[in-house]
């Protein structure tokens, strides 16, 4: 395997990193819509920081090892369309998945403070939190900006 | 399984690809969210049933996409047309040993899992079958990064600048050929050569990189307007030459040459 090889293998594990922590979101926060209780919103909360970890190395990852890979690969250059079209996607995606993170944020918050006050029971303001619109929208904002680059990377247009 | 992103690949295999690789990161977002919320559940059910049907209801259909599409890339590229030396190169066979074995533990992890899951609701325990399902899970999920390496790295696919040319001993006639790859054909200065050392002399006026196979022997990886020669001791006989670049020789990159 030449050099140029594992720079590409490594963004391409990079790329996995982040769709299938992307996934692992989905799942989370199609689970978390049922949750009403702290406890069990902190035991989610503790997977999801882990799956944002791998969330956020995958983010910074791809778009490093692909910027070196256009630069060394004689077919590409980072200036070409379908490289510019996949590094905006990349900030619309990073733009969204760090509004639906910091949203995420609220009801981890909500459930320490219903513990640390002793309330262990169902509570309806966290149920809501749990079911935040506004980062369902963020996080399949995030999530078409992110097909769309792997579409524009498996057709690369005008290529 | 074959060529991901960032190659340019011949008409009609980006879609079989695109979701080979829809599947493929469905698969491991699944076996992640498995693996982190059995380890992370520490007896929280909700957590447990969570790490099993995201294997169930998620990663399977995932697996399925993946392993279908594999196989319409592996047609689509005619790699069941090749001859066996060149037919399933080493990060192939990796591809397929991730897939098709790794199948097999998915599966037994969801069998060990949905008893775990069975005995947690009936108040029997369940969590040490579960734990099972999670080191399942946990080497699913490294074997797809090994598989992931293996498809984008290629080991034992001839790279650019590997020799394949042996020295030619003086005294001996040896034939040249002049090999021009374009997208995607070969075009031959001679159709036939006499038996004997034969010297392809092989020039890339293509866009990608591509390689030619003969006679057992296949030159280094040229890279575009480059070329490289290939020096082969040919039987009499009908011989076929080929791209081995994944899916190059299904576009066209391939053809007889006549051994006299």
């Amino acid at each position: 395997m030449s050099f140029e090889d594992w720079i590409f293998a490594i963004h391409l594990l990079m790329a996995a990193s982040l769709v299938g922590a992307l996934v692992m979101s989905w799942i989370l926060t199609v689970a978390l819509r049922s949750v009403d209780t702290a406890g069990t919103t902190l035991s989610f909360n503790r997977v999801a920081m882990l799956g944002a970890t791998i969330l956020g190395v995958g983010l910074v990852g791809v778009i490093a090892f692909g910027i070196w890979l256009a630069i060394l690969r004689d077919t590409f250059h980072p200036w070409d369309g379908w490289v510019i079209a996949a590094i905006i996607l990349w900030c619309i995606a990073t733009a969204a998945i760090v509004r639906a993170f910091a949203e995420y944020r609220k009801p981890a918050e909500r459930a320490r403070a219903l513990l640390a006050s002793g309330q262990a029971g169902p509570d309806p303001e966290l149920a809501a939190l749990n079911r935040t619109t506004t980062a369902l929208l963020m996080r399949a904002l995030a999530s078409a900006a992110i097909v769309l680059i792997v579409i524009d990377m498996v057709y690369k247009p005008g290529a | 399984m074959p060529e991901l992103l960032a190659a340019i690949r011949p008409a009609g295999q980006d879609f079989p690809v695109l979701l080979h690789i829809v599947g493929a990161t469905v698969v491991f977002g699944a076996l992640l969210t498995s693996a982190i919320s059995l380890a992370l559940a520490r007896g929280e059910i909700r957590l447990l049933r969570l790490g099993y049907f995201s294997l169930l209801l998620v990663g399977l259909p995932g697996l399925i996409l993946m392993r279908l599409s594999g196989q319409w890339i592996y047609q689509k590229q005619g790699w069941d047309d090749l001859p066996d030396q060149l037919k399933d190169p080493t990060w192939l066979k990796i591809g397929f040993i991730v897939a098709d074995g790794g199948a097999i533990l998915f599966l037994l992890a969801l069998v060990v899992g949905g008893i775990g899951i069975s005995r947690l609701r009936s108040g029997k325990g369940g969590e040490g079958l579960l734990k099972v399902t999670m080191i399942c899970a946990l080497v699913l999920a490294l074997a797809y990064v090994v598989a992931v390496w293996a498809m984008t790295g290629k080991p034992g696919q001839p790279g650019a600048g590997a020799a394949a040319t042996p020295a030619v001993s003086a005294g001996n006639s040896v034939a040249t050929v002049t090999v021009t790859a374009t997208e995607f054909r070969f075009t031959l200065s001679q159709a036939s050569v006499p038996h004997g050392t034969v010297v392809f002399k092989v020039e890339n006026k293509g866009k990608l990189a591509h390689d030619f196979s003969i006679g057992g022997k296949t030159s280094s990886l040229v890279a575009p307007n480059k070329s490289t020669t290939l020096t082969v001791t040919l039987e009499a006989g009908k011989l076929l030459y080929i791209c081995t670049v994944p899916g190059h020789a299904s576009a066209g990159m391939k053809g007889d040459l006549t051994v006299r």
